[in-house]
C-alpha cells in the first residue's frame, strides 16, 4: 500500500493560537478516514493544509506532491467539498456542469447528468433557488463525476436533514468509493457515519490524540462494564476514562487484553463515538 | 489481500487515456465564459445602451437649423457629419463599458471570497494565475473589443434607420455614406481602443489587487488613496504632484496620442472627418512612449501581487 497522505510535524499558528501542533499521520490508499475532533481542534486547518489552501510548517506529501508548491497538479487528482453551499449562488446547474467539464480533464458529464436525473434538481435552476440539501446533491453530482484519487469532505452534511445525510453517504459508499480511492472526512455527526470509516484520526488542541485502523481498535481499546463488586479492582488497572450512565459504570482501557479484564464484567469494543468522548475527556490520554 | 478479488474487481473507471490536463486555451475560454455568466452587466449594459440609442435614432426628433449649421449641402460636410456621428454614438457605449468594467474588476476577486465560492473554484484544477488572468482578459480584451464590435454593428443599424427616415422624408438629407471614411473612422477607433487599454492597464491591475486584498468595501479602499493622497500632499507640502500624476494616468493617453489639444469639431465647421484624425494621431509616438511601457510593467507587478494574494490568503 502506498500512502496517499503523509504528514510529519505539521504545525500552524494563527496569531497566538496554535491550530496544528506537530501533527503526524499517514493515510493509505483505499481507506475512508474520519478526522474527528471537537470544534476548533484543528480539523479544518489540517484539511486546508492538505488541499494547499493554507501555509504551514512541517512535511506534507499528498499523492506524492507538495500542496504548497504543486497545488495545481494536485487538484487534478483531488476533489473536495469544503462546506455545504459554497457553490456560487448565481450559477445555473447546467453552467456548473459546463464549467467543470471545461476545466477538469477527469470530469464525465454523463455521470453527473444521470445522477442529477434521480433528483429534483432541474438543469435550468440557479443554485440560489435550490434548497441546502439540493445544493449538496449538486456538488455531490459534480464530485462523483470526477475521477479523483482523493476526496476530502469537510462537514459536507452540516445542517442537512437526516434523509439527505443518509443519501449522501450511501451514494459516496455505493457509487464512488473503490479500492483505489481514498476519502478523508470530517464530521460532527460521528454516530451516523462511524460504520463508514476504515480508519479514524482523533485530533484535539491541534494534536493527534489517536490514529488507528478501525479493525485494530478492538485489540487496543476495551470498554468494560464491571459488576459492582469488581469495580474497585478494575479501576486499579487504570482506565483512562470512566463514566456513569443509569447507575452503571463504563470504564475505558487502552492496551489491556480481554483476558485481563474479562473477569470483572461485561467487555466490548467501544463504539467510535464513545471512544471519541472517552479520549477527549479522559485523563492520561497520550 | 486476496488477489482474485482484486482481479475480478470491476475495472476502475480511471483510464490512463484521460488527458493529464485540459489545454490552457480551453480552460481560459471556459473561465471567460464563466465571467460573462456571472457578471451579466458586462454585456447587458452596453447592449441596453446600444438599443436605447437605436430607439433614439428611430423616433428621435432632429432639428437642424440650416442657417446656423455648417454648409451641410456639400458632400464633404455630410461625410464629416457621418463620421462624427459614427464616433459620437460609440462614446456612450465606451463610457458604460469603462464603468461596468471597473466595477467588475473591483468586485470579481472580492465577491468570490465574500460568498466563499472561492472554495469551489479552488477545488478545481485551475491555477490562480490563469483565473486572475482570465478576469484581466475579460476587462482588457473581451470588454473593450466587444464594445468596439458592438459600436460598429450599432452604427450600421443607426445608419440604416436614419437612411430609412431620410428616404421617408422625415429627416433632411444631411448624411452621406462614404465607405472609405467609414473604414478610416473604424480604424481610428480600433487603434484608440487598443492604446487606451494599454494605457489604462495599470488602473485595471490596481483594481484587481484591491479586489484580491480588501476584507470589505472595495470601492472605498480603491478610491480612498486617490482622494486622501492629494489632499494630504497639498496640506503638508502645498504641492499637487500626486494630483498631476493621477490626472496624467487618466488623461495622459490623449497626450501620448498627440491629440491632447485637438478639438474634433472646429469653429470653421465640420471639414475634418474623424477619419482624418488618423493623420493627427501619433500612434508611433504612443508606441514608443516610455510611460506606456512602464505602465504595463507596473500592471504585470500588480497582477502578480493579486495572484499571490489569491493563492496564499487563508481567511475563508
Amino acid at each position: 500500500m502506498t500512502a496517499v497522505i503523509e504528514a510529519r510535524g505539521l504545525t500552524k499558528n494563527y496569531g497566538a493560537t496554535r491550530a496544528l501542533d506537530d501533527v503526524t499521520f499517514a493515510v493509505d490508499a483505499g481507506r475512508i478516514v474520519g478526522l474527528i475532533g471537537p470544534n476548533g481542534a484543528g480539523k479544518t486547518t489540517a484539511l486546508k493544509a492538505i488541499l494547499g489552501l493554507t501555509s504551514f510548517s512541517g512535511e506534507l506529501q499528498v499523492l506524492g506532491l507538495d500542496p504548497r508548491t504543486q497545488r495545481d497538479a494536485l487538484m487534478r487528482e483531488v476533489c473536495f467539498i469544503a462546506d455545504v453551499a459554497v457553490l456560487p449562488r448565481w450559477m445555473r446547474v447546467s453552467q456548473a456542469l459546463d464549467f467543470v467539464a471545461g476545466v477538469h480533464p477527469r470530469f464525465d458529464r454523463a455521470v453527473a447528468g444521470s445522477f442529477l436525473k434521480k433528483t429534483d434538481i432541474r438543469m435550468a435552476s440557479r443554485v440560489r433557488e435550490l434548497s441546502k440539501g439540493m445544493v449538496t446533491q449538486l456538488h455531490l453530482a459534480l464530485v462523483l463525476a470526477i475521477d479523483a484519487r482523493l476526496l476530502v469532505l469537510d462537514e459536507p452534511t452540516l445542517g442537512l436533514d437526516l434523509l439527505y445525510r443518509r443519501n449522501f453517504y450511501d451514494t459516496i459508499l455505493n457509487d464512488y468509493f473503490d479500492k483505489e480511492r481514498t476519502i478523508l472526512l470530517t464530521t460532527h455527526q460521528v454516530e451516523e457515519v462511524e460504520n463508514l470509516f476504515t480508519d479514524v484520526i482523533f485530533i484535539n488542541h491541534g494534536r493527534v490524540a489517536l490514529s488507528a485502523a478501525v479493525e485494530d481498535l478492538g485489540s487496543r481499546y476495551q470498554q468494560l462494564t464491571p459488576v459492582a463488586e469488581q469495580a474497585a479492582r478494575a479501576r486499579a488497572l487504570q482506565p483512562f476514562y470512566e463514566r456513569e450512565v443509569f447507575g452503571r459504570v463504563a470504564m475505558f482501557f487502552e492496551g489491556r487484553s480481554a483476558a485481563e479484564l474479562g473477569a470483572f464484567g461485561e467487555l466490548r469494543t467501544p463504539s467510535i463515538a464513545d471512544l471519541f468522548v472517552a479520549k477527549m475527556q479522559g485523563t492520561g490520554s497520550p | 489481500m486476496n488477489t482474485t478479488l482484486a482481479d475480478t474487481a470491476p475495472d476502475s473507471p480511471r483510464s490512463d487515456a484521460a488527458p493529464a490536463a485540459k489545454r490552457p486555451g480551453e480552460v481560459l475560454l471556459t473561465l471567460v465564459r464563466r465571467e460573462l455568466w456571472e457578471h451579466r452587466a458586462l454585456w447587458l449594459a452596453p447592449l441596453v445602451v446600444a438599443a436605447l440609442l437605436a430607439l433614439v435614432a428611430a423616433i428621435g426628433r432632429v432639428h437642424i437649423d440650416m442657417d446656423e449649421a455648417p454648409d451641410l449641402t456639400s458632400e464633404s460636410q455630410r461625410v464629416a457629419l457621418f463620421s462624427i456621428i459614427q464616433f459620437v454614438l460609440a462614446i456612450p457605449l465606451y463610457l458604460v463599458a469603462v464603468f461596468v468594467g471597473s466595477y467588475y474588476l473591483l468586485d470579481c476577486l472580492y465577491a468570490e471570497r465574500k460568498d466563499r465560492s472561492i472554495l469551489f473554484w479552488k477545488s478545481l484544477p485551475v491555477s490562480d494565475g490563469l483565473t486572475v488572468c482570465s478576469k484581466l482578459l475579460v476587462a482588457l480584451a473581451v470588454m473593450p473589443f466587444g464594445v468596439f464590435a458592438l459600436a460598429l454593428l450599432a452604427h450600421l443599424v443607426y445608419t440604416a434607420i436614419l437612411g430609412a427616415r431620410v428616404s421617408l422624408g422625415s429627416l433632411p438629407p444631411v448624411l452621406s455614406w462614404n465607405s472609405y471614411e467609414w473604414l478610416r473612422t473604424e480604424a481610428v477607433m480600433f487603434l484608440v481602443t487598443l492604446f487606451a487599454v494599454l494605457w489604462w492597464a495599470p488602473i485595471a491591475g490596481y483594481l484587481l489587487l484591491v479586489s484580491a486584498w480588501v476584507r470589505r468595501a472595495p470601492i472605498l479602499w480603491s478610491t480612498l488613496p486617490f482622494v486622501l493622497g492629494p489632499v494630504l500632499e497639498w496640506v503638508a507640502f502645498g504641492t499637487r504632484y500626486l494630483l498631476g500624476f493621477i490626472d496624467y494616468r487618466v488623461n495622459g493617453i490623449w497626450e501620448i496620442l498627440g491629440v491632447g489639444h485637438v478639438n474634433i469639431v472646429s469653429k470653421h465647421g465640420l471639414h475634418h472627418p474623424v477619419g482624418s484624425a488618423l493623420e493627427v494621431l501619433d500612434f508611433r509616438h504612443a508606441l514608443t512612449a516610455i510611460d506606456l511601457w512602464l505602465g504595463l510593467a507596473v500592471t504585470a507587478a500588480l497582477v502578480y501581487a493579486a495572484i499571490r494574494i489569491r493563492r496564499y490568503r487563508d481567511d475563508t
